[in-house]
């Protein structure tokens, strides 16, 4: 990146520079590591980005490899969209905090209305209010929301053209399968439709417990992405949960290389199924975490973005520059908050979202400082919302794109980060690729063996946590926590009784045993199949529960012991 | 050791397992659906402790039937511990009902240990 004579006069410089520490400093040395355990010198010069190439390696915003950002002019024109996540108890209640969060300034792009909604546990396998398991969960950490009745609840007179929906629900298809048979009973079409579903059914075995076997996961994923390229090309039907990796142990490297790995099984299975690239690649997305090593993880986002382009094009030939962004949706560290001295939380998570801004995502949702004890207040929930929109309004540090880019430490450890990454993916090739790599459980122990060396170094004071091991306090105030209206459960149960007692019995269970020959023929293959199955019997007021039944008839699900017993 | 079939988030839980394990206690992991399943296994086993694991409440429901069918199955000399994201306020109702210890986020684990061990060693 430099002429001769500069690195010259770099050299001299260094050598005073050296020259001066060991004389204020003899015998001492300052190098350190990042969190991933990067080794990092105490300050950075041209010597160490001579190798860089700025053409092809750094270049400029919009061109690839889209390093720097996606987008030629990105905040400048169009800010990040305002993703705090809400849901809770019954839909209508959900629908208050939506309203409120809209209320207080919560935006989508072009200013319009954008709700990152989750589910509540029963909902994520799949399990219906009126079903044993559920008890104790219902509509406690997201919405009950099971039927198209529920979804009218939650959106009715909103205007879905101008509206983003998320779903967020790690057994995607049902509920996907009734916002759908919703939109059409509203005569919204469905290629009007904006949002994101998680499609985890593959995905979701990073987050242990409940979910399908990796390869009818993998069909039941693919088949949901062919569905949507064919009639929903604007929607966005993939999310890669990598943040749940960082949460489960992954370092910066880690979280990276393993959510490229599982992004490209995904993208494998739906070359096999014969889809093109450019059309499935753009409904693509990551959920990433900024965490408490500031420039560690703004460097993994930039080598993130250069990689995953670089692969797109390489690997899967893809020619839209919308197949080869690396979308994000942000959702900072969790397991970095701490109960003790709460409102700490609040200055956390404004310097993760802080890096994830000069990162450039494209979408942001930030825990609240109660999130260690439960789901937020609404107090709590504007103040993570008041975060994103200090930074937007009062900062000025959107007013320049990848503003961090050619500071000799930023540049040199993204690089640095792109190599381990690499490195990591070489790894699980060299183990057979990446569903033996997850079903061996290798993926999950090396999370695990970081958590707990995490634990063992805040419990030894080797990592300072303040509030907790360090600058504590004798006494604290008990924060309360937010709760759910316990008469919830009792009326989503009651509401399912009704459901299913005034619909058309017969015609509920043809279109189960059609979903459940789809099923079949998606085992055997057959691509795009069981999402068409899916609308009708939803259609045919077949519960989220139930169209999860009949896939369950086809497709292993159950408790993930290969990951659970990867301590 | 048991955590709820819907949990998925578990670094607290296979965490607090690993030491344990260290610490030279052995432990059974289970995923459970219903109160039944842990005390079918807790039998099985002949258990010292039930450690259960929760970040998205649901012990307000589950423990008292737990509480139930451990009467009903001669289980009184074996204890509950509940860990994770239990709030501060909802400790002394859970120690009320019986619970033997509750360790919210950033709990000090020695004690955890220690109280894990002394029943296991007074039970025998």
């Amino acid at each position: 990146m430099f002429d001769k004579k500069t690195l010259e006069e770099g050299k001299k410089l260094s050598q005073e520079w050296q020259d001066i520490c060991e004389k204020r400093y003899p015998g001492k040395d300052f190098s350190s590591t990042t969190n991933s355990g990067i080794p990092i010198k105490s300050v950075y010069t041209p010597l160490d980005v001579e190798h860089i190439n700025y053409a092809n390696d750094i270049g400029l915003p919009g061109i690839y490899p889209y390093m720097r950002d996606n987008y030629a002019i990105h905040y400048q024109f169009q800010p990040w969209i305002n993703q705090q996540t809400h849901g809770y108890g019954l839909p209508e209640h959900t629908r208050e905090r939506m309203d409120a969060l809209a209320k207080a300034g919560m935006k989508g792009y072009f200013g319009g209305r954008a709700y990152n909604l989750v589910w509540d546990l029963p909902s994520y396998a799949g399990i219906d209010p009126d079903e044993p398991e559920a008890i104790g969960y219902i509509g406690k950490d997201g919405v009950s929301c099971v039927t198209d009745e529920d979804v009218d609840r939650m959106l009715h007179d909103l205007d879905l053209t101008k509206t983003n929906v998320v779903l967020i629900n790690a057994d995607t298809l049902p509920i996907f399968a009734h916002f759908i048979a919703y939109a059409d009973q509203k005569s919204v079409p469905r290629d009007k439709l904006r949002g994101n579903t998680m499609n985890w059914q593959f995905t979701a075995w990073w987050l242990p417990s409940m979910l399908w076997d990796p390869e009818g996961g993998l069909k039941l994923a693919t088949d949901l992405i062919q569905f949507c390229c064919k009639e929903m090309p604007g929607w966005n039907h993939t999310n890669f949960e990598s943040h749940a990796i960082s949460e489960m142990g992954a370092n910066a490297v880690q979280q990276m290389a393993f959510g490229i790995a599982t992004a490209m099984a995904v993208a494998d299975s739906c070359v096999n199924a014969g889809i093109d690239p450019d059309a499935f690649m753009p409904g693509m997305g990551f959920q990433i975490a900024n965490c408490n090593d500031l420039f560690e993880y703004i460097c993994m986002f930039r080598a993130w973005r250069r990689l995953w382009a670089r692969i797109a094009h390489e690997k899967y030939g893809c020619k839209k520059p919308s197949s080869m962004h690396l979308r994000v949706h942000t959702h900072t560290s969790c397991y970095e908050l701490t109960k003790q001295q709460p409102l700490v939380n609040l200055i956390r998570t404004t310097l993760h979202a802080l890096g994830a801004v000069f990162s450039g995502t494209t979408a942001m949702e930030l825990p609240s400082y109660d999130e260690p004890i439960g789901i937020p207040t609404e107090e709590a929930a504007i103040l993570s919302l008041r975060i994103q929109q200090v930074i937007l309004e009062e900062t000025g540090v959107t007013k320049v794109t990848d503003p961090l880019a050619g500071s000799y430490y930023v540049e040199c450890l993204t690089n640095k980060i792109e190599e381990e990454g690499k490195k990591v993916l070489k790894q699980i090739d060299d183990m057979g690729g990446f569903m033996k790599a997850l079903k061996g459980g290798w993926l999950v122990s090396q999370c695990r063996e970081n958590a707990l060396k995490w634990r063992r170094q805040v419990d030894s004071g080797e990592r300072a946590v303040i509030g907790w091991n360090k600058f504590t306090v004798e006494e604290e105030e008990k924060i309360r926590p937010f709760r759910v209206d316990p008469e919830v459960a009792r009326i989503a149960i009651e509401r399912i009784k009704k459901y299913k007692a005034e619909r058309n019995q017969a015609k509920t269970d043809a279109a189960l045993r059609n979903l459940v020959a789809a099923a079949e023929r998606l085992d055997k293959g057959e691509y795009g199949v069981v999402m068409p199955a899916a609308i009708e019997a939803a259609k045919a007021k077949a519960t989220c529960g139930e169209i999860s039944k009949a896939l369950k008839k086809v497709f292993k699900w159950g408790p993930n012991y290969s990951s659970q017993t990867s301590y | 050791m048991g955590k709820h079939i819907l949990e998925g988030h578990d670094r607290g839980g296979k965490t607090v397992i690993r030491m344990l394990r260290d610490a030279g206690v052995e432990v059974i992991y289970i995923i459970y659906g219903v109160p039944e399943d842990i005390v079918m296994a807790a039998k099985q086993e002949d258990v010292d402790v039930i450690g259960l694991s929760f970040f998205s409440g649901g012990y307000f429901e589950n423990v008292p039937r737990l509480m139930k069918l451990m009467e009903q199955n001669n289980m009184k000399d074996v204890i509950i511990i509940i860990g994770g994201l239990i709030p501060d306020v909802d400790e002394p109702e859970l120690l009320k009902m019986g619970v033997k210890g509750v360790f919210g986020p950033g709990s000090d684990l020695t004690k955890f240990i220690d109280m894990v061990k002394s029943h296991a060693e007074a039970r025998v």
